[in-house]
């Protein structure tokens, strides 16, 4: 209470500084003529006259004026402590600094427009970075007890992670104590009648407890119940927020209404929130039990590793590696008791925030670092400038502190000088930020980073607002510092030229710009390996040729396609129309498709090799291909032949392989004619086993990435194994793009509510699956260019300031005969030490750093001889043409005028 | 005349004591009061009341209004508050504990 009535207090005054002051000086005033008044009249008592008359000898008025004045004090210095007892003075003196700061800079135009422009684009730079750290890994995630939560997969030494088996789950669940809660997360895909053409939409079926897991409520209408766990579930669904927008028009009675998917009605149950993210793409969410009522096979067998992902809940106190031991546990447990479909097959846990990051996590901090890197070396700038200026100002701050100034004041005030210049770097920055912020959103694909928002919130204004205060800190302090060292108080008493050449300020420049230079190396470095990572990836034989070749995928999923004589018939009516357009090549169906991310792997059993144990089989990719979908895709066949129309019911089973698997399992003979089977030989011998002759070789495909190796691949026939989830491929003479319509045309006259998704040009995709390497290289490449202009600025300034101080020294040589090309070499000579020095401390660094990057790198070291040297010969040249155009400079003053240079 | 200086920390101790006799007084007049009372042992800068009297409005132990002297001249006038007169005691005992204690170290011979 009493320091709130203080506070009130305090802040009335604050209002009236003028009648504060006014009043002040008016009750002073008044002492002092009291005061004055009693002097007089002591001593005229005191020599017995009275007060009209004049004394001898005493106290005139104007004496006793001045003694009273005197005794009294400085009234203005008692004003000010008088004002300071409020306790404003800190605010008073910061208006002060502020204003004075304002004009200073107002004064300085061409300093302050470059300072802040270099500022700007350091902290524009930091800021755009870190809109891509927090959406990423910093952005709580729209759950309860996110930190809590992890993903599960399976795993097996033949591929790595793969997904979970419906039965495997369940039995993990009974068995886990570590995890309180476990939900099965199925991928599921739907054929919606669109409200202008049919859509393929994803979904996600899951256990009943899901939501409730994560603690994530329902916008609208009610979770699911435990009951909906079981097969025969009658079919309902969630749906997302934007799909209840778009295709219910956000209406309220959408709940209980039905919506047609695949041809059958589901009941719309609810509607999810509208900041929920899962890791894919959920425009519907289901039970499980809806799921296993329609995929019965699937739910059923452990070895059937679809597109599941199991999502747990650690108990109370129970940390991640405790929770894996267990899962590990309970992994090998199920291994020895099914050993046919979990042999070797071991479990993945990882939190539910890496599961969002994944790949994503070293780029975003090599770029983040890399534009700390720039803030460094754009403040390394702002610095020199200060310094500078500092030198410059030498007798003002010395004038300053003889009137009293404390060196902390000045420091304070000249501090906030940097503060002011920081704001305004820091504004512009902003400016900056939002179009850099825009463009990289623009660059990362939305599945990239799982749905994180990448935009300017309350977090990344605040980082900005942190960065700010930090860099004018950076540059600020050092040169406040310098500049009122004691020694700063000679200065006055010394006549004429200011010792602005001291040596310890021209060390410090040169460290700046030698910290400069190293920077920019370690940036360009990175740049340079990044470059020739992505030359590397790019130069990778993907194993076929993507160009003018459009893909585009097809799930057939209404009841009319339930049997193979209605999938191939849609299928060869597809192809036939599409071979008839103009400027198709080519067409063909398959049910993989390289760098689509989608995989089908299978064991299977090569005719004559020694059953090996349940995980140890052969575990290739299988792919069910029509004709002419190697000769499409551009796939080189290496011996025997393709698939023909005759390949077909009937016929007898043909399959290919791909060199990889012809040279692993057949090395010294000819695999045509060979026999292999999917899955493995029945042990009691009742079911005949169904062997496929291959009749071809075929050239690997790169199905896991550029950057992965190629694995084991079989090619069946799709006319005898006709599969209702298909890519079609299409050859175009023309570009792919145009072709576009006219396919949805064709595809439409056969049915027209079948949806087409997935389109994209072959080129496209495997643009894409390098996306996380070349948009770090874009960054990356953009940062270091902008260090090497700052860096260069940097060596210019310094060069520049030290030829002109040398001036009068130059001119003295010239006089004495030196001839231009010494001049000339003696100041190159100056800028090659501090580029060696900083090209030197740069290397140095850059070994070390650049392990840190080579999660990102691809066929290159991280010390990779050719880059370095490169990037270190670029940097001396830089540095040299930087101090070129000084020496120039000094080379054209004449002599005379250099000597009498003051 | 010399007079010696009032030792540090007392003023505010001597300006509410001065106050808590009499009812109002303007600056000049707690001047000279003090003075007077101390018979012309204790010499106040005279400035430096001002101060002091800001810091006392500051904290609520004295209110101030512009009054007339008996010459009609303009004049602020102070008073003591409840709140200073709290202030008076405090301080009083701790003066008094202070001095108590220099006295007995300076007494034991």
């Amino acid at each position: 209470m009493k320091s709130l009535a203080e506070f009130a207090r305090r802040v009335r005054m604050l209002l009236t500084r003028e009648q504060f002051d006014r009043e002040m000086d008016e009750e002073m005033r008044l002492h002092i003529e009291l005061r004055e008044k009693e002097l007089r009249e002591k001593e005229l008592r005191a020599n017995g006259l009275h007060e009209t008359e004049h004394a001898e000898n005493g106290l005139s008025a104007e004496e006793a004026s001045m003694t009273a004045r005197k005794n009294f004090g400085n009234t203005l210095a008692l004003r000010e402590a008088s004002h300071d007892s409020w306790g404003w003075a800190w605010l008073e003196h910061l208006a002060q600094d502020l204003r004075f700061a304002f004009r200073m800079l107002a004064k300085n135009p061409g300093f302050t427009a470059v300072a802040v422009l270099t500022l700007a684009l350091g902290i524009g730079a930091n800021t755009a970075i870190f809109s891509v750290v927090y959406g990423a890994l910093l952005q709580p995630l729209p759950y309860q007890d996110a930190s809590r939560l992890g993903v599960l997969n399976e795993t097996t030494p033949k591929v790595g992670t793969v997904s979970v088996s419906y039965p495997n789950f369940l039995d993990w669940r009974a068995q886990s104590h570590d995890f309180s809660q476990m939900a099965a997360v199925q991928d599921v895909g739907f054929n919606l009648a669109g409200v202008t053409q049919p859509e393929n939409i994803r979904g996600e079926a899951v256990s009943p407890n899901f939501l409730s897991m994560m603690g994530v409520r329902p916008f609208l209408g009610r979770d699911f119940e435990a009951s909906e766990e079981k097969p025969g579930t009658p079919p309902v669904v969630l749906l997302s927020y934007a799909l209840w927008q778009s295709h219910m028009g956000g209406n309220r009675n959408a709940i209980g209404r039905t919506i047609t998917l695949d041809g059958r009605s589901f009941t719309i149950i609810g509607v999810l929130p509208p900041n929920f993210r899962s890791l894919d793409r959920t425009d519907a969410m289901l039970p499980i039990g809806v799921w296993a009522t329609n995929h019965s096979g699937e739910a059923n067998d452990r070895g059937d590793r679809g597109d599941m992902v199991v999502i747990g809940k650690l108990a109370r106190g129970v940390r991640f590696a405790q929770a894996r031991v267990e899962m590990e546990g309970i992994a090998a447990r199920l291994a020895k008791e099914y050993p046919a479909s979990n042999d070797q097959f071991g479990v993945a846990l990882q939190s539910i925030r890496d599961a969002f990051v994944s790949d994503a996590r070293p780029a975003i901090l090599v770029l983040f670092g890399a534009a700390m890197f720039v803030l460094l070396i754009a403040c390394a700038n702002v610095a020199n400038l200060f310094l500078v200026r500092g030198a410059a100002r030498t007798k003002e701050i010395a004038l300053r502190m003889a009137f009293g100034a404390s060196r902390s004041r000045v420091i304070r005030q000249m501090l906030t000088e940097s503060f002011v210049l920081a704001c305004l770097g820091g504004v512009l920055g902003l400016t900056l930020a939002i179009a850099g912020i825009r463009g990289i959103a623009r660059l990362i694909q939305t599945d990239m980073l799982s749905g994180a928002s990448v935009n300017l919130n309350g977090a990344v204004l605040l980082f900005a607002a942190g960065i700010i205060v930090l860099a004018a800190f950076i540059f600020g302090l050092a040169p406040a510092m310098h500049s009122t060292r004691p020694d700063v108080q000679s200065e006055l008493k010394e006549g004429g030229r200011t010792a602005s050449a001291s040596a310890a300020q021209n060390k410090l420049r040169g460290a700046l710009a030698i910290a400069e230079i190293s920077l920019a190396l370690i940036l360009l470095v990175g740049a340079g390996l990044m470059m020739k990572s992505l030359y590397e990836l790019m130069s990778v034989d993907p194993g076929f040729r993507p160009d003018r070749v459009l893909t585009m995928e097809m799930d057939l999923r209404t009841q009319q396609y339930f049997k193979d004589p209605a999938i191939l018939n849609f299928w060869q009516q597809v192809l036939d129309r599409v071979r008839a357009l103009p400027g198709v090549e080519n067409a063909a169906v398959g049910t993989v498709v390289p760098l689509t991310g989608n995989h089908s792997r299978t064991d299977i059993t090569i005719e004559g090799m020694a059953l090996p144990k349940p995980g140890n089989y052969p575990h290739p990719d299988y792919h069910e291909a029509s004709p002419g979908f190697i000769s499409t895709l551009g796939i080189p066949l290496l011996r025997g032949r393709t698939f023909t129309a005759a390949d077909r019911q009937g016929a007898p089973l043909v399959g290919m392989v791909n060199a990889t698997l012809a040279r692993q399992y057949w090395p010294n003979n000819d695999p045509i004619g060979k026999r292999f089977m999917f899955g493995h030989p029945d042990p009691t011998g009742k079911k005949p086993p169904k062997w496929i002759t291959v009749v071809g070789v075929v050239g690997d495909t790169k199905l896991y990435g550029l950057a992965n190796p190629s694995r084991l691949e079989v090619y069946v026939s799709a006319l005898q194994y006709p599969d209702s989830d298909m890519n079609l491929v299409v050859k175009s003479r023309i570009a792919p793009a145009a072709l576009i319509s006219a396919i949805r045309g064709a595809v439409a006259s056969i049915d027209k509510n079948q949806p087409i998704f997935a389109i994209s040009t072959m080129n496209q995709l495997v643009s894409e699956s390098v996306a996380t390497r070349r948009i770090t290289l874009v960054l990356l490449g953009l940062f270091s260019a902008l260090a090497l202009v700052l860096a260069a600025i940097g060596v210019y300034g310094v060069i520049s300031y030290s030829v002109a101080q040398r001036t009068h020294e130059i001119g003295i040589r010239m006089a004495l005969g030196a001839q231009h090309k010494d001049v000339l070499r003696m100041i190159l000579r100056q800028g090659v030490k501090l580029a060696v020095a900083g090209v030197a401390i740069g290397v140095i660094a850059s070994l070390g750093l650049m392990q840190l990057m080579s999660s990102l790198l691809f066929g290159v070291r991280p010390g990779d001889p050719l880059t370095f040297s490169g990037v270190a010969i670029l940097l001396v040249f830089v540095a040299l043409l930087a101090c070129y155009i000084p020496a120039r400079r000094a080379l054209r003053a004449d002599p005379m005028v250099a000597l009498r240079y003051e | 005349m010399v007079r010696d200086e009032i030792p540090p920390g007392t003023l505010h101790l001597l300006i509410l004591k001065t106050l808590a006799r009499r009812d109002e007084l303007h600056g000049y007049e707690i001047a000279r009061t003090i003075q007077q009372n101390s018979e012309d042992v204790l010499q106040v800068e005279e400035g430096s009341l001002y101060p002091a009297l800001q810091r006392m409005l500051v904290k609520g132990w004295v209110n101030a209004h512009w009054g007339a002297t008996p010459e009609n001249r303009r004049a602020r006038y102070y008073r003591l508050t409840p709140a200073g007169r709290k202030q008076l005691e405090i301080e009083l005992s701790q003066f008094r504990r202070v001095v108590g204690a220099i006295t007995r170290v300076i007494q034991t011979a």
